[in-house]
């Protein structure tokens, strides 16, 4: 069996996901310490600010996350045909037929996985999820980084009240990521055991495998 | 500051010096320069000062209290000195039909230019009979004062936000001013209760330069509420250095380290309580060892609770769930259980296969 490879995720992308990666695991890290602080220092006059320290990388952080987001927006709208948004959406018969065939694959109720070369249509509702929850964690940071400024009073005021609900909010979304995080790992290899497109590399790559027409 | 009126406490009358002294310490807590301290005792003391009308609905009378006997003797005179009360049901001497005819005339006579004052919530529920006055519902006062006034004050968390009466599942339908009038400018000083400086400063302002002062989206003056109480703490050196009271009395306790674990709403809370400080004896709460309870902002008593939390619970009967972090594991916990299941099912399926298989035809495989 031979097999050709098909170029399927872009520059941007690639570094869209990687960023992903690095900013939430750091945000998550930061975060938890930040929301609860298991260790400090009651030496008197050390000066090792560990709040200051992770508060700090929490924001550097909070910036890669949001230049992430922006640039999948970007991509949804001017993207390759696989990350353009009318590819994660069943909106057409193929993506709808993908949707249900998807579903029964991961159920084990059906053994033939359908050749497409982007995301799955059940993938890319839970990307365009995620995106959606990471514009509101996005909202919430800024609206409590910086709550002295006039436009983000505003925004953050009529979407979550106070900064107290805002706190509550952003740290709730948190448990999202995390749990995003676990699915999404474990289905990537589960992919990766089941079919031969090479679903973790294209990741690296950007290139899928395509088993060759005779 | 209180040493100028040692031994003559309750007399009424203020003297210059005290008056100077109040307007000075209220023109340094709005940061104004103080070449406009001239400025603004002229205008406290012109004649012209304009008439105020104080309401009072449903409310304990705490920001008054906390006003008139602050023990700044001379900024509560001044309070008494440079407004003309002509209508305060806790301090006129009027009563009854008498003090109902002094507010009307007041109404008359001053359409349009005169201060109101609210203190307290507004009861809505039930045509608003929660909270009548003279046999009418505070509603139905505030609809008929408040559009004649040239502005309102929303003195206290009730009167700007509607404060506990409004707090889940507010019986009385209690709301602050802002949700019932619309056509006057207005103002709110939140807290429980607010500190006396602030609600001078706002009126100080006024008769100085004849308007509000700046406001942040919630109504509340940014020479008070510009700012969180977090980043003007006495404490914050703590807080970054990651020096924590861990339980009330602790060692960390009694060094004065930061209170964030043990619940401290300081982060999420506008006011100028570490800088303006309450009373003559200069404390906030962070300053005597129990955190900020955050009852400047809105719906303080739903969304700051528990106090000694950092953040609200989340409770689902019968289960093990009881803040966001127990919530967050358990359904990570769930979805890991499902994953691992999920991968059993392949593997077996697998193995399976394989069996059946290599039964059939080798070349298959
Ligand atoms: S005591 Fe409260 S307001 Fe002060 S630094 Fe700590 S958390 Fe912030």
């Amino acid at each position: 069996m031979s097999y050709e490879t098909i170029r399927v995720w872009g520059v941007l992308l690639r570094l869209y996901h990687w960023a992903l990666v690095i900013s939430i695991s750091a945000l998550a890290v930061t975060g938890l310490y930040i929301n609860s602080p298991w260790t400090g220092t009651t030496l008197e006059g050390v000066a090792a600010m560990p709040m200051l320290a992770m508060r700090n990388w929490h924001f550097l952080a909070a910036c890669l996350f949001s230049g992430a987001v922006l640039v999948r927006i970007y991509l949804l709208l001017f993207g390759n045909r696989y990350e353009r948004l009318g590819d994660l959406l069943p909106v057409t018969g193929r993506n709808l037929r993908n949707l249900f065939s998807t579903l029964l694959y991961y159920l084990y109720l059906n053994p033939n996985k359908e050749e497409r070369m982007g995301h799955n249509v059940l993938a890319g509702m839970t990307y365009l999820l995620t995106l959606l929850v990471a514009l509101f964690q996005v909202a919430s940071g800024f609206f409590l980084r910086y709550a002295e400024s006039a436009f983000w009073q505003g925004l953050g005021g009529a979407i979550f009240g106070s900064q107290q609900q805002a706190r509550f909010v952003h740290h709730l979304l948190m448990w999202y990521f995390l749990l995003f995080a676990l699915i999404h790992i474990y289905l990537v290899v589960w992919n990766e055991v089941k079919a031969p497109e090479g679903i973790i590399s294209s990741i690296f790559s950007g290139r899928k495998f395509k088993e060759r027409q005779h | 500051m209180a040493d100028s009126d040692k031994g003559n406490n309750l007399g009424l009358s203020l003297n210059r010096r005290g008056f100077i002294k109040g307007c000075t310490m209220v023109a340094a807590a709005m940061g104004l320069s103080e070449a406009m301290i001239p400025r603004m005792v002229e205008a406290a003391a012109s004649a012209k000062r304009p008439p105020v009308i104080w309401l009072h609905f449903q409310e304990c009378t705490g920001c008054t209290e906390s006003l008139l006997r602050s023990s700044h003797p001379d900024i509560g005179r001044l309070i008494l000195e440079i407004i003309s009360l002509d209508y305060h049901e806790t301090v006129m001497a009027a009563a009854g039909y008498q003090a109902e005819k002094s507010l009307h005339d007041t109404l008359d006579q001053y359409a349009g230019k005169f201060l109101c004052v609210v203190e307290g919530a507004i009861p809505t529920k039930d045509k608003g009979i929660y909270c009548q006055i003279g046999g009418r519902p505070a509603m139905e006062i505030l609809a008929e004062v408040a559009p004649k006034a040239a502005a309102v004050i929303a003195i206290g968390s009730c009167a700007s936000y509607g404060g506990v009466q409004a707090a889940a599942p507010n019986p009385t339908g209690a709301v602050g001013v802002r949700d019932l009038v619309s056509t006057t400018p207005i103002i709110n000083i939140p807290g429980c209760p607010p500190n006396p400086v602030s609600f001078m400063g706002t009126v100080l302002h006024y008769l100085t330069f004849k308007r509000l002062p700046p406001t942040d989206k919630l109504g509340r003056p940014l020479f008070a509420y510009g700012r969180r109480n977090h980043d003007h703490c006495e404490r914050r050196a703590h807080f970054d250095e990651g020096r924590y009271v861990e339980q009330f009395g602790d060692h960390g306790h009694r060094n004065g380290y930061c209170l964030y674990k043990v619940g401290c709403k300081g982060p999420g809370t506008f006011a100028n309580c570490p800088t303006a400080r309450f009373n003559d004896v200069d404390v906030w709460p962070v300053s005597v060892g129990h955190g900020c309870i955050g009852c400047t902002e809105p719906n303080f008593w739903d969304t700051m609770t528990p106090f000694y939390e950092r953040l609200p619970g989340v409770k689902l009967p019968g289960s093990p769930v009881t803040n966001v972090d127990s919530a967050g594991k358990t359904v990570l916990g769930l979805a890991a259980a499902a994953v691992g299941v999920h991968a059993v099912v392949g593997a077996v399926k697998r193995i399976a296969q394989c069996k059946c298989s290599s039964n059939s035809s080798e070349e298959e495989v």
